[in-house]
């Protein structure tokens, strides 16, 4: 009993500690949300569902992308809510793009696009195949895809493995080499966004060794890909002898690059080491937790962010709003992880990666956080929110997208 | 006992402390704060894993993907909790845990993206106490499976 009331009273401290640091961020409120100091969040719209990546019309009208298809949502009185809200078309995935005056999306096996007419929320244009065919997978499906200003259209080919093993997720099963996946996964692929009717056979490698490249953004600033990639899982069931559950769940980083042409990343052969620092060989291809690459065969990443941590949309910031330090800085929206598991999950938080002439130029930063709450079970299934999508409004502000019930924030710089 | 088999051990016991205590997930950072890479510090070595063998090794084999709750998770992992196997007959659920449940209509039919691993390389009965801790405590208090059970469904593979 005695312990008891010990714990109790230690417990009641911590909170009021707690407490008196979070008063002046629960003052502001943010819809619970923890933000980088100077900036405030308002929902603007909430209840969407399983919430993709957004994107954002120069009218300020927003398009979300979902599982259950697609979104059109107006703000008519500006008064930082949408009031009107219209589902459209056919397309249920992860994309969805502004181009000229067209609407990209996609979803597992193509991307499409609508045209975008003045005046009209929700397009009434008939849907055009850009490319279509992929294989239809269940891993790493996704064709998250970016346009340059020419209308080059560059898409994820997620790999339909963790691995390449012989045995996907088998313990002990040695990767196939060379992994055949490479062929037509694990990589993105390039194709003229200007085209329709194209299959995945018009298109062309662009760059590979990319388990899968979710967050993919054309920085305007450097004319450049970029890309935070999802990193491999389970070092530690797979080769037991080698890690352990927390090796497994804080070692494999997740790769923040510059996606040249005919560029090779490493998948499924290397990864990222975080507690060496450096590129290590795969157990499933030779790797003893030590041994590393040929010199040189791979890019470091520029940042190599924690384990698992699942970067979904990656946004170069071009917008006005914010201070200048934040100016064609990164913002990387981290879904947050399943596979830290037993260990305590993390990411479900956006953070900005300052960035100077194409390069990180500081440590990142947490801009939003307190998105999952408590998740009680240390399962994300209870996560309250998880930041999936990022896009800017044509008066600079940040909008954040969740895939947990579909809310939609808008972050501002404080006046 | 080699050096190398004592680091395991420590960690697995480190692990295993983390799950005890709940494994808290995630509290917020304090807003702008640069964020080291590294993780945070693992919490104090428990003095010996008192866990019963069967959660033990949920924990190390099964809960990576089926989580602690044996809720799943949602579009990646299926639930064990609410499933039919783990309440049905106790040899045909260590034939497809064995066999990584490849075969199964449902396996077809999921809208989840990862498979299931083979399990057919642990003993029997460590399936055992895998297969009946997972019947009680998310198959609604089912029966207890017997390493003969795991054994007598390791002839049909």
């Amino acid at each position: 009993m005695r312990t008891t009331r010990v714990a109790q009273v230690v417990s009641l401290t911590s909170a009021l500690a707690s407490m008196a640091l979070a008063a002046p961020l629960l003052a502001a409120d943010n819809d619970g949300l923890t933000l980088a100091p100077g900036f405030s969040a308002t929902v603007v719209q909430e209840g969407l569902g399983a919430g993709r990546h957004l994107a954002i019309a120069a009218n300020g009208d927003i398009y979300l992308a979902s599982r259950d298809g697609l979104v059109a949502m107006r703000d008519k009185d500006h008064d930082g809510k949408v009031d009107e809200t219209a589902k459209f078309g056919d397309v249920q995935g992860t994309e969805v793009r502004i181009y000229k005056n067209w609407l990209y999306a996609s979803d597992n096996v193509g991307v499409y696009r609508y045209p975008l007419k003045k005046g009209e929320l929700a397009p009434s244009g008939a849907k055009q195949v850009v490319v279509a065919g992929f294989p239809l997978e269940r891993q790493h499906a996704d064709k998250t895809f970016a346009l340059d200003p020419k209308g080059t259209l560059y898409v994820n080919v997620g790999a339909p493995s963790n691995s390449c093993q012989e045995k996907d997720r088998q313990e002990g099963s040695l990767g196939k080499n060379p992994c055949p996946i490479l062929e037509k996964y694990g990589g993105v692929w390039v194709f003229d966004g200007n085209k329709t009717d194209q299959t995945p056979e018009n298109g062309r490698r662009y760059a590979t060794g990319m388990r899968n490249a979710v967050a993919l953004e054309w920085d305007p600033a450097q004319n450049a890909l970029y890309s935070a990639i999802h990193g491999r899982d389970s070092i530690d069931t797979l080769f037991p002898a080698l890690y352990n559950a927390e090796d497994n769940a804080t070692r494999q980083a997740e790769e923040f690059h510059k996606i040249t042409d005919g560029g090779d990343y490493g998948w499924p052969y290397t990864f990222f080491d975080t507690k060496l620092g450096k590129r290590v060989l795969a157990p499933e291809y030779g790797g003893d937790a030590q041994k590393t690459p040929e010199a040189g065969k791979y890019p470091d990443p520029l940042t190599a962010f924690p384990a698992h941590w699942a970067p979904n949309d990656l946004l170069f910031y071009t917008g006005k709003n914010f201070p200048a330090k934040y100016r064609d800085g990164a913002f990387i929206a981290f879904h947050g992880s399943w596979n830290r598991a037993p260990e305590p999950q993390a990411g479900y938080k956006v953070v900005f990666q300052p960035m100077k002439d194409g390069k990180p130029s500081g440590a990142y930063e947490v801009f939003a956080d307190g998105f999952a709450g408590e998740m009680a079970d240390n399962n994300p299934r209870n996560a309250k929110y998880r930041p999936v999508g990022l896009a800017v409004g044509p008066d600079g502000s940040l909008y954040i997208s969740d895939s947990q019930k579909g809310r939609i924030w808008r972050v501002s710089a404080n006046k | 006992m080699t050096l190398r088999v004592q680091l395991v051990a420590v960690a697995a016991l480190l692990s295993a402390a983390a799950c005890a205590t709940g494994g808290d997930s995630n509290p917020p950072a304090p807003a702008g704060v640069v964020q080291p890479a590294s993780p945070a510090p693992a919490p104090a070595p428990a003095p010996a894993d008192t866990r019963p063998p069967g959660q033990r090794l949920y924990a190390k084999h099964c809960l990576p993907c089926h989580q602690a709750d044996g809720g799943g998770v949602p579009n990646m992992q299926p639930p064990i909790v609410g499933g039919t196997w783990v309440k049905g007959d106790s040899q045909a659920l260590a034939l497809f845990v064995m066999s990584g449940g490849f075969n199964s209509a449902e396996r077809k039919d999921s809208a989840n993206d990862n498979v299931m691993p083979e399990f057919r390389q642990l003993p029997d009965a460590d399936l055992a106490e895998i297969l009946s801790y997972i019947r009680a405590k998310f198959g609604g208090g089912g029966s207890a499976v017997t390493a003969a059970d795991v054994a007598a469904a390791r002839s049909k593979l």
